[in-house]
């Protein structure tokens, strides 16, 4: 690692001041920060800590939804006793993502700040071509290794996956990052790679995500997120899916439905395409089988990615039915 | 602090003798973080070495600017190939006299991705980081020889030594009714031990100590003394806990090289500790590999020949053969067989051993053939093994030392209920899940050696044994004390094992499942010689309470010497000891023949020249098992879980069944790993390994693991080694992928026959 | 040297200070400034477990954790974790009865976790403990004898 200052920030208004500096990088659970220090890829002049900041980690849930502390950690969340019960595909993605320790230490502020996993963008020195990482260089997954790769919204210049889960089901419910008084959509917060791959996510320098709310609905209770992966723990999704649904007092006929992309898609991807397909209709395994196909509209392959073209509609397939049989 | 521990020996008879479950007794030093590793020892004056390694995989570094890297806080020197000074060549593990040239470390003509192109040394460890960052390397680029299906690779050099045939195969192919042909393939696979390869190095004088985790001690001191031109003597390489190996750290490498170098120049010790993604490149994993097995079989899946060739890959100017026939050619019985192997040249770092090499890739490439043979013959896959069963080595034509194989079908069959096995692939499901139940055999030979040890009976009563041999968790440690233990008589907690010090008795290569064979003869040879002396000092000194006693001989238990015949007095090893004026008894032990030279000793523990032929006299010595796995391969997904395992397996005694069990679970477990996860992936266009992380390199975490039960089938084998033990450590992970692929089979009809089996290819 | 900073640690109950620069990790600082090496290095990027301590009682990775940032909070590791008259943690005794280990290079880092683990109400079943100790790699192959330890421990916790 490069060498660096360290300062705590001994509030909200420090920290976005302190942050607003050239070379400065906000610092909380630091599991990506500290990580991509270590490969180079992040090269900060000066650390501000603001893990010790109070009040930032409250969880309140109630009939009208959950506003979540940016600093409160991934595994309390995961937890904890109202987000299971009134969102579990938030508790589900949590709990299934990286690894318990990891969960201990990244908040969800800093979760949303995750970047990509791409072996290109993470090893500077053997592959300087990367436009997230050097913009104009090139991009050195196109023609490489790409079995990890997206397949929905890449560009020329990037293909690398968004490699999260809770943005996932984030994405699903519509939920909204807070950056102090300026709110905007999870969904609007990441970015398409298009020519500019090195700005992922709407937030400014010395801009602070303070919290992350989501709306409660009754698709949002009556949710599950479900992750495919090679090894069956501590792994990113080879293909994962957030979906909740919502019947007509029928129990059959879908009044509402909620799904979203991981680990196809250059950010958390929202398939509107299949809730748009399924509303209205009687829940049976064909028509959803049928439907879930329209989730990978538009997905380009690069070769070794092409499973994820047939794995990701019968993930979000699969998850839909298992909300169905719950019924 | 001290470590309140309860001793768990033999749950039914309460000793702690060989045989026994005793618990290790380096577990308390694991469990406490007390045990420290051999670059864990805190030294005044360290100083910190940090690798940068090529980016091409082929070519020549044309300059590296290290003006900035020299300039950079705390910086102490940047070694580069324009200024490091030069080693003698040390001769390989066979002992061949090395060309008399010079050996640089780093290199200027790059033959792989990751070699090693300079080093930096600074005060601290983040500064060695930083500054390394630094350093400019240019290169001039030629094209890779990628890996085996490289357009420039060529068919390989034939290896002769590996050439097995008997009969006419080709004509009975041809002849036969039933015949199956495919191509089986395992790709890159990496020891990834969680420690990784590191080192300290600090001279004093012309006098090198080494600090760094080994497999064989002796082999590497060797190695360094030859590469400094300085006596073997003055080499000492210390590795008291290795966080392992699997194969990975039996060799000097040039990464130690290095920090002897950087050592000697600065006059200050030096670590220097791979990074976790240099370890795919500074040293070999297991090769890639290709097979193909044909057989030929009568209607009823009698094979009446097979044909066998295989291709590994080496390194451009380094030799790795990973011998795969070796299971081809003793699993069954077959009136002709013929097998070939050929070694072609990539742009890689030279591969080398993990665990079980050559057995393991090549009983994929027969496990899973004649797997294909009893579907094609419409028999139980457990069914056509008996059939085919060989009843002696089919190659060596001996009798074998002991093979319990048919004892491990049987019992594995039992215990897993293969009998309610549906035959037809497909037809066991539940709900999502596929279900299917394989079979697999796996062996691995009895490598023997000659060993030496260390034993001591002090003044207390306590008795210490010590060798240059290590443990890197087979439970070394453990064993040795339970043998010294039952030779003398003593309980074990009275006996301290010490080793990994090459100052100690000499030890050869703790590698191909040999060192508890080997160590525990020795361990045997030294304490019966020391108990003899301690038994003749009783009987014969004057001082002796048993002088007047006029016995033959007497017995020593629990530490306490009486007559056989319970006359006379009972006295402690201690109080003997003290009535007869001696403050320690010494015997040095080695099972070597009585009139070896100095020279043979010196060649048997740095060499593995002198290791003896599993096939040597009248018998053919392995050690067996058999696997019976089920998977849950989803049928949408292709995910694939082990979800029960049940292994039988034949190695002989087992000194410890607890540590043994432990030892198989962890080479099935690997197995695993190796059979749906584990694939180093090679960017085509750099000749590169993108996958060089345990983020992307997977390995089973505890979630990928069922519980596993291990049943023993073994009898002693007294042609094997003293105490009648085969070899535990790498027999188990040997027909473990073959097993889960033709459980995979079972449960979608679809046949892999390329590692690791991953979810694209079923879905 | 440049940058150097002192910081203020309380490791397994004792105050330590320390000059390093703030880039130090506090694997690094346990290791080379503090001869705690109990705590693990086997990847240095978050990926393997090995350094798994304590930090307020939680388990975190000590190889993605700053030293300074850990100032003011309560770090325990393996060594600090039997009581001091020697007696085990009930996980470290059980380790040992179930041979829980090989080689050892993980396991600090798989106690560790372990006792968080069941502290977490995450040993409910042994599917819970794999999927919770999934983070801790083990090379050697130990997994189902941690599963039997873990188990075993939590029972005796609990009782």
């Amino acid at each position: 690692m490069r060498d660096f200052s360290y300062l705590r920030a001994g509030s909200v208004d420090a920290a976005r001041q302190a942050s607003a500096l050239p070379g400065a990088m906000l610092l909380a659970g630091g599991t990506t920060l500290i990580d991509l220090a270590k490969c180079g890829v992040a090269e900060p002049d000066t650390l501000v800590d603001i893990t010790h900041l109070k009040g930032l980690d409250a969880i309140t849930v109630d009939d009208r939804g959950a506003t979540i502390g940016a600093l409160a950690k991934m595994s309390s969340i995961a937890d904890h006793a109202d987000i299971k019960s009134r969102f579990p595909a938030v508790s589900e993605a949590l709990w299934q993502a990286a690894s318990a320790q990891i969960r201990n230490m990244a908040t969800i502020g800093g979760n949303l700040m995750q970047r990509t996993r791409c072996p290109y963008f993470r090893d500077r020195e053997n592959f300087p071509a990367c436009n997230k990482r050097t913009p104009g260089s090139g991009c050195s997954a196109i023609g490489g290794v790409t079995r990890g790769h997206a397949v929905l919204g890449t560009s020329e210049a990037c293909i690398a996956t968004y490699p999260g889960d809770l943005a996932v089901a984030l994405v699903a419910f519509d939920a909204i990052v807070h950056l102090g008084d300026r709110q905007v959509q999870v969904e609007d917060f990441f970015l398409l790679p298009g020519t500019t791959p090195d700005k992922e996510h709407a937030i400014q320098q010395g801009e602070v995500i303070t919290a992350i709310s989501i709306p409660g609905t009754p698709a949002a209770r009556r949710s599950t997120y479900l992750k495919v992966r090679d090894r069956q723990s501590y792994e990113f999704a080879a293909a994962s899916a957030a979906v909740g649904i919502e019947f007509e007092a029928d129990g059959r006929t879908i009044r509402d439905l909620r799904v979203a992309l991981g680990g196809v898609a250059t950010k958390p991807w929202r398939a509107r395409a299949v809730e748009a397909a399924l509303k209205g209709k009687v829940l049976e395994a064909d028509v959803v089988r049928r439907a879930s196909l329209l989730a990978m509209e538009g997905a380009v392959d690069h070769g070794a990615n092409h499973y994820k073209i047939e794995l990701a509609p019968r993930v979000v397939a699969r998850a839909i039915l298992k909300m169905g049989e719950t019924a | 602090m001290t470590v309140h521990i309860t001793r768990h020996g033999d749950a039914s008879d309460g000793t702690e003798a060989v045989g026994s479950r005793l618990s290790r007794v380096d577990g308390p030093a694991k469990i406490t973080g007390a045990a420290k590793y051999a670059v864990e020892q805190q030294l005044d004056g360290l100083a910190y070495a940090v690798l940068i390694e090529s980016t091409i995989a082929a070519g020549k570094v044309r300059s590296i600017d290290t003006e900035a890297a020299e300039a950079a806080p705390g910086v102490l020197t940047v070694l580069t190939p324009d200024n490091i000074p030069p080693l003698k060549t040390a001769s390989d593990w066979l002992g061949t006299p090395p060309p008399d040239a010079p050996y640089c470390p780093l290199a200027r003509e790059i033959t792989f991705s990751g070699q090693h192109v300079a080093a930096v040394v600074a005060e601290t460890f983040e500064q060695a980081v930083a500054a390394a960052a630094l350093a400019q390397v240019s290169y001039d680029e030629v094209p890779a020889i990628v890996d085996l299906s490289d357009g420039n690779a060529g068919d390989g050099i034939p290896i002769d030594a590996m050439t097995k045939a008997w009969g006419d195969a080709e004509a009975a192919f041809a002849a036969a009714p039933v015949r199956i042909c495919a191509a089986y393939n395992t790709p890159r696979e990496y020891q990834a031990p969680m420690e990784p390869h590191g080192l300290i190095a600090r001279w004093q004088g012309d006098q090198l100590t080494v600090w760094e985790p080994s497999q064989w001690l002796d082999g590497m001191a060797r190695t360094y003394a030859e590469w400094f031109g300085v006596p073997f003597e003055n080499v000492r390489l210390v590795s008291p806990y290795i966080g392992g190996g699997f194969g990975s750290k039996a060799l000097a490498l040039g990464h130690g090289a290095v920090a002897a170098i950087a050592a000697r120049m600065l006059d200050r010790p030096v670590r220097l500790v791979m990074t976790r993604p240099q370890t795919f490149t500074g040293y070999g994993g297991r090769a890639a590999t290709r097979q193909t097995v044909t057989i030929g079989a009568d209607a009823d899946g009698i094979i009446q020949s097979i044909v066998h060739r295989g291709v590994n890959e080496t390194s451009i100017d380094g030799m790795w053969v990973e011998p795969l026939g070796s299971t081809t050619s003793i699993m069954y019985a077959t009136p002709n067989f013929s097998s070939r192997q050929n070694v072609v040249r990539v742009n890689s770092v030279v591969p080398g051993a993990m665990r079980a090499p050559g057995e393991n890739p090549s009983a994929f490439g027969i496990e899973s053939a004649i797997d294909e043979l009893a579907y094609e013959v419409g028999v139980d896959p457990l069914e056509i093994r008996l059939r085919n069963y060989a009843e002696q080595d089919p190659h060596a034509k001996k009798a074998w030392s002991t093979r319990q194989l048919r004892e491990a079908y049987a019992a594995g069959a039992e215990r897993f209920g293969w009998s309610k096995r549906s035959p037809k692939p497909r037809s066991m499901r539940d709900g999502n899940q596929l279900i299917g139940w394989g079979v697999a055999a796996g062996t691995y030979p009895v490598r023997r050696a000659y060993g030496e040890a260390m034993v001591r009976i002090l003044a207390d009563g306590s008795v210490e044994v010590e060798s240059s041999s290590i443990d890197m968790g087979q439970g070394t440690y453990t064993i040795l004390a339970q043998t010294a233990a039952e030779t003398l008589g003593v309980p074990a907690d009275n006996v301290v094992v010490k080793l990994g010090d090459s100052r100690f008795a000499r030890a050869g290569v703790t590698g191909g499942s040999r060192l508890a064979g080997v160590m525990t003869g020795a361990v045997h040879k030294a304490a019966s010689a020391a108990l003899d002396e301690l038994v003749g000092l009783a009987i014969s000194d004057p001082r002796s309470p048993f002088h007047a006693l006029q016995a033959n001989t007497l017995v020593v238990t629990n530490g306490r010497i009486t007559s056989p015949r319970g006359e006379g007095p009972e006295v402690s090893i201690a109080e003997l000891l003290a009535s007869v004026g001696r403050d320690r008894i010494e015997a040095k032990g080695d099972t070597m023949p009585a009139n070896s030279t100095a020279e043979e000793r010196y060649k048997n523990y740095t060499t593995i020249a002198m290791a003896l032929p599993h096939t040597e006299g009248d018998y053919s010595r392995y050690s067996w098992c058999a696997h019976f796995i089920e998977v849950r391969v989803d049928e949408d997904f292709g995910t694939v879980r082990v979800s029960r395992v049940v292994s039988a397996l034949d190695s002989g005694r087992l000194y410890n069944p607890k540590l043994a069990e432990s030892q198989w679970k962890g080479g099935i477990i690997m197995g695993i790993g190796q059979a749906l996860l584990e694939e180093g992936i090679v960017d085509r266009r750099h000749g590169r390994i993108v996958n060089n992380n345990l983020a992307d390199y997977l390995v089973p975490t505890n979630a990928d693991i069922p519980d596993i039960e291990v049943i023993s089938v073994g009898i002693p084998d007294p042609h094997s080694s003293v105490l009648g033990g085969k070899g535990v450590g790498e027999l188990a992970i040997v027909g473990v992928a073959p097993a889960i692929a033709n459980a995979v089979f079972h449960a979608t009809g679809k046949r892999i026959r390329d590692l690791p089996i991953t979810l694209e290819k079923l879905i | 040297m440049t940058n150097q900073t002192t910081i203020h640690l309380t490791i397994n109950g004792h105050q330590h200070e320390l000059e390093i620069e703030p880039r130090v990790t506090l694997l690094d600082a346990l290791r080379d400034h503090l001869g705690l090496t109990g705590t693990k290095k086997g990847c240095d990027q978050g990926q393997c477990g090995a350094c798994t301590v304590h930090v307020d009682g939680q388990r975190v990775l000590a190889c993605l954790t700053l030293a300074a940032q850990v100032e003011g909070r309560a770090v325990t590791t393996i060594e600090g974790l039997a009581e001091a008259d020697g007696t085990l943690h009930a996980v470290q005794a059980a380790f040992l009865e179930q041979d829980a280990f090989q080689c050892g290079y993980c396991t600090p880092g798989q106690i560790m976790s372990a006792v968080a683990c069941i502290r977490e109400g995450h040993a409910g079943s042994d599917d819970e403990i794999r999927e919770y100790m999934a983070g801790n790699l083990c090379r050697c192959g130990a997994y189902p004898h941690i599963v039997a330890a873990v188990r075993q421990a939590a029972t005796e916790v609990a009782s």
